[in-house]
């Protein structure tokens, strides 16, 4: 029996939506009992494509985020529902029974991700099923996976270890959309969005850009450290919300540091530094 | 997946349905005559089984209840939205009618043959008018004809043929192929391949030459997908393109960065070329760009340095003032660093096994229909005796003049328009307005098309339905693989463009048209590749050109494989690649690329500028939409709902504007009105509103005309920009405006 498992690799996914519209190919208009009912023909997003566009002038960073039910070991719409209408298939998938789930409405308001809608004339909730209709078929994998023309989507059984998908798996980078959720997720990310902190530096005699400045970042636990490149820019990713200071220096020239409290990322601007006396 | 009943027809894509320029291999699965799902074709090296939204939507397209499904007659007033359903004969007799009489009275140039982009219309569209006798074949309301025809002009003029970015795709065997390599620098000038469908090319090419090591520079006055991937990301002030080429080559030469044996052996013309780009150094590129200087020295250095690299380039290089010099340059980047014909880098492209669809060059043009038609498209076709370029390179008949002259009647009167794929007045028209007032006046106006739109409600007499690409028989060489476009389904009593278009051009030409059939039609077209339709269907629709021909790189003009002599080298006077052009001297234009200003900027017009601050880039593309088409296809629509427009947040937030609000966007020549998107992704100094907007879901008589006079952007662009070529410099990307939030009650 294979334990199916997703990654979806930021890295390659450049917001084609081809996903999104595999996944209304196969569902729109077709039931696939015991599965799922037909999706409606608007409104759905069984498979979502977010746009994460995030920093500011210059320095900015875009991001596609395929986001679909994450097919949890620990599903909270399974504890909401009544009469077995949600359960997990030996091989992982979570199904909600479209005839078991009748006026279930609670299944949808369950789910933090957000990933499950209300069939408003069936009166059924809906979500993906990872196509466990073709899997059962013999297929290696589900029509947005199929569909993704970049490979951003791997998926496959994670217990077979020549599988791709637990190669990368084991990845250190896999991680869990919102692990803070507790929920055991069955789909898993590469390259997820992390707040970052940049800036650039001037050179206060010459106004050139200062490369090989040391900027040393501290806060919320952490201390980092990097080099500006020939452009005078530097970088910090992968932060948490907090306070930081961000420290620069250079043997020539006199430090500067800025304490900043950062929600968001951040974009210094140009910071310059005064030749020392 | 297949079952018992279902059958599955291997086809190639090419408008209309996904709408793109297509070349895609896709598996249409059909049920009881129905087509019931689309795939990619895994065996089409094209695209090796991936798709697009606007394929993967196909179904919803093709039996879309609004389609149009039999021929219509207008019965009330223009714009009065009163049809009714006629029969295909009769709607033939009345177009041959029509035409004959007005070719009668005011000879067969009065009717203009209009198509939009090029795609599956080209062949059909010209030997129609060809076969009517008309020369004005023409894509209207296309401001300064900026759309690929700048730039495959200039590339011809260069080196003799055209070239695009090498991502294996002539081979069957693609990245795995033996004789490519990945470039190691890839420039995306100009274009987002992810949403775009450029000149049929996929941003899936370029992320698996990514995979395979590519790294990028990304030149764009947007933060794309692929910008926040690359090395060095360029934010350039949009229509500046030209000066940042010429500062590239300031770098690359004056650094010694070329590569001396190509320059050497392979060109004409490297001295003048140097003195010219003398005044265009990093600084003052810089100036005039918005670029860092040390942010272009680095980017030249990297491309020049990197062995093999290679150029993409997208349709706002054409859209830069006097596009076709802009293009020169850019194409001058490639052959300085021998990147030409080599794996990996700008590789030729030739129709697939010489094999012509429809007229590219002038040389196609000669060869398709003869000196004598030439001879005649030269002497009557609009623009042709004034534009050097426009009378010896290619067909067209230059469009901003053709509207001027439905106004002015000089200097001969416009009657009639056939209007085919076009969209134009909810697509392509700059300065709107003039052109539906323009179109108006004229006595007999057929439209062709799958859906209505604003332009047939406002103008059309006749209105033919026609086939999408699932139900059609066609052929496409452009570039590789040669292949064909086989039927699955029939719908309604919609024809294709090639059977409407062999019908009417028998009926006007009876004995120059001896094919009975498109099939038959195709066949003599498919002769050079020695393979019939039925035989390239039933090898799954494609082939690639053989080993040595002249469509299969590389390095074709160490071979000989490239001029009509046979000799090694180009097809080009010198026969060498000529920076200094000796075609357009011949032409009166400049031999050497130079450096225009937008015609209205913070530069050249300071005082307007004062008045309309921000820079109107329009045109960005989407993943659903082609151009205007795609609104009313439900899955499509709820990804891209709303007519926007992006603003910085930083510009926003100045101006008391947030996301999601409506906002006015004004100038001179009117206003419209879009929903602000609040973005970093766009330049502070500029807006991004896309084009192509009309609702169809709204209002479609006039005047509201699905809302065209509120949403459409090109109200607000002008035409008669175009350069001194004749082609390139639709402002469509440079033009100034201010925006305004929407008070409360304004509507």
């Amino acid at each position: 029996m294979p334990r199916y498992a997703m990654v979806i690799d930021l890295d390659k996914c450049n917001g084609c939506y081809n996903c999104f519209l595999a996944c209304r190919d196969e569902h729109y208009g077709n039931d696939y009992p015991p599965y799922s009912a037909a999706q409606p023909l608007r409104g759905h997003f069984w498979l979502r494509v977010i746009e994460k566009e995030r920093g500011q002038y210059p320095r900015v960073k875009v991001a596609y985020i395929p986001k679909l039910c994450m097919h949890c070991d620990n599903p909270p719409c399974q504890q909401a529902a009544v009469d077995g209408a949600v359960y997990k298939r030996p091989d992982g998938i979570v199904i909600i029974d479209p005839e078991k789930s009748l006026e279930q409405r609670q299944i949808v308001d369950a789910c933090p991700h957000r990933v499950i809608f209300w069939n408003e004339e069936k009166k059924i909730p809906q979500k993906c099923t990872f196509c466990a209709h073709l899997l059962d078929k013999g297929w290696q994998e589900p029509r947005c996976v199929e569909a993704c023309p970049t490979g951003a989507l791997v998926f496959g059984d994670a217990d077979d270890p020549g599988s791709k998908v637990s190669k990368v798996l084991h990845s250190a980078r896999a991680e869990e959309l919102r692990p803070e959720y507790g929920l055991k997720s069955r789909v898993k990310y590469i390259g997820l969005p992390r707040l970052f902190i940049a800036g650039t530096v001037i050179f206060g005699d010459t106004d050139e850009c200062a490369g090989g400045v040391t900027v040393v970042l501290r806060g919320e636990g952490v201390e980092l450290s990097t080099k500006t490149n020939n452009f005078g820019d530097f970088e910090f990713e992968g932060l948490a919300p907090g306070s930081y200071e961000v420290l620069m220096q250079h043997t020539q020239y006199q430090s500067r540091s800025i304490n900043v409290i950062v929600k968001t990322d951040l974009y210094l601007g140009e910071n310059v530094l005064e030749r020392m006396a | 997946m297949a079952d018992s009943e279902t059958r599955v027809v291997r086809t190639t894509v090419w408008s209309p349905g996904p709408g793109c320029h297509g070349g895609c291999g896709a598996k249409l699965y059909v049920k009881d005559g129905r087509l019931v799902k689309v795939e990619g074709d895994e065996d089409h090296p094209f695209n090796q089984g991936r798709a697009c939204p606007r394929l993967l939507a196909l179904t919803q397209y093709v039996y879309h209840p609004e389609r149009l499904l039999y021929p219509m007659k207008r019965v009330g007033a223009r714009g009065e939205g009163k049809w009714e359903r006629i029969t295909w004969d009769e709607a033939l007799d009345t177009i041959e009618k029509k035409l004959k009489d007005i070719r009668d009275e005011y000879g067969p140039e009065s009717v203009l043959f209009c198509q939009g982009t090029g795609r599956d219309i080209g062949g059909p569209i010209s030997f129609l008018a060809y076969s009517y006798g008309s020369p004005n074949w023409v894509q209207l309301g296309l401001a300064g004809q900026s759309c690929y025809t700048p730039r495959l002009a200039a590339m011809s003029v260069t080196f003799g043929d055209f070239a695009v970015l090498d991502a294996g795709q002539f081979f069957v065997e693609r990245y795995e192929s033996k004789e490519w390599q990945p470039p190691k620098c890839i420039i995306i000038w100009a274009q987002n391949p992810m949403s775009g469908c450029p000149d049929a090319f996929q941003g899936h090419w370029i992320v698996e030459c990514m995979k395979r090591g590519s790294e990028l520079i990304v030149i764009d006055p947007r933060w794309t997908w692929f910008a926040s991937r690359s090395k060095y990301f360029l934010q350039i002030r949009p229509g500046t393109d030209g000066a940042l080429a010429l500062g590239m080559i300031n770098v690359i030469i004056n650094e010694g960065l070329y590569d001396k044996e190509f320059v050497e052996q392979w060109t004409y013309g490297f001295d003048a070329l140097k003195e010219r780009v003398k005044e265009f150094t990093p600084e003052r590129v810089s100036a005039i760009t918005w670029v860092p200087a040390d942010l272009i020295i680095a980017a030249a250095r990297f491309y020049a340095s990197s062995k093999p690299a290679a150029i993409h380039w997208g349709l706002p290089v054409d859209q830069c003032p006097e596009g076709t010099t802009v293009a020169q340059a850019i194409t001058h980047l490639w052959c300085l660093t021998g990147n030409l014909d080599v794996p990996g880098g700008n590789v030729i492209a030739r129709a697939s096994h010489n094999v012509t669809t429809y007229p590219f060059d002038s040389h196609q043009l000669l060869s398709l229909y003869g000196e004598e038609l030439v001879k005649k498209l030269s002497e009557k076709r609009i623009g042709a005796q004034r534009y050097g370029m426009v009378r010896n390179f290619r067909g067209w008949a230059q469009p901003d003049m053709a509207i001027e002259q439905i106004l002015t009647g000089d200097p001969y009167p416009i009657k009639a328009a056939w209007i085919q794929t076009t969209n134009i007045l909810g697509g392509q028209a700059a300065d709107l307005r003039k052109h539906y007032e323009a179109l108006k006046k004229l006595d007999f106006i057929v439209a062709a098309d799958t859906f209505m739109n604003p332009t047939i409600m406002a103008l059309a007499d006749i209105v033919l339905p026609v086939a999408t690409f699932a139900e059609k028989e066609s052929f496409r060489s452009w570039w590789a693989p040669l292949s064909v476009v086989v039927p699955a389904v029939k719908v309604g009593e919609c024809r294709s463009d090639w059977e409407i278009n062999l019908e009417l051009a028998r009926r006007f030409n009876p004995e120059g048209i001896p094919w009975k059939t498109v099939k038959e039609l195709i066949n003599e077209r498919l002769k050079p590749s020695g393979k019939t339709f039925d035989e390239l269907a039933a090898q799954g629709s494609w082939e690639m050109p053989p080993e040595g021909h002249p469509s299969r790189p590389y390095r074709r003009y160490e071979k000989g494989l490239l001029r009509p002599d046979g000799k090694p080298g180009f097809r080009t006077p010198t026969g060498k690649v000529e920076f200094y052009s000796k075609t357009l001297e011949e032409w009166g234009l400049d031999p050497l690329p130079y450096y225009e200003e937008p015609p209205e900027s913070e530069v050249r017009t300071p005082e307007l500028f004062k008045k309309y601050p921000l820079i109107m880039a329009t045109g960005r593309r989407s993943p659903v939409y082609f151009h205007a088409e795609h609104r009313m296809i439900p899955w499509l629509r709820e990804i891209d709902p709303d007519p926007i427009i992006e603003i910085n947040t930083s510009t926003a937030k100045e101006m008391g504007i947030e996301d999601g609000e409506w906002v006015w966007i004004e100038n001179d020549r009117g206003r419209i009105k879009r929903k602000a998107r609040v973005t970093p992704i766009i330049h502070p100094k500029v807006v991004m509103v896309p084009h192509g907007w009309w609702l169809p879901e709204t209002e479609g008589k006039e005047p509201y005309l699905y809302g065209i006079w509120e949403y459409n952007c090109n109200l607000l662009i002008p035409i008669g920009t175009q350069g001194k070529s004749g082609f390139g410099g639709g402002a469509y990307k440079t033009t100034l405006c201010r925006i305004r939030k929407m008070e409360k009650g304004e509507v």
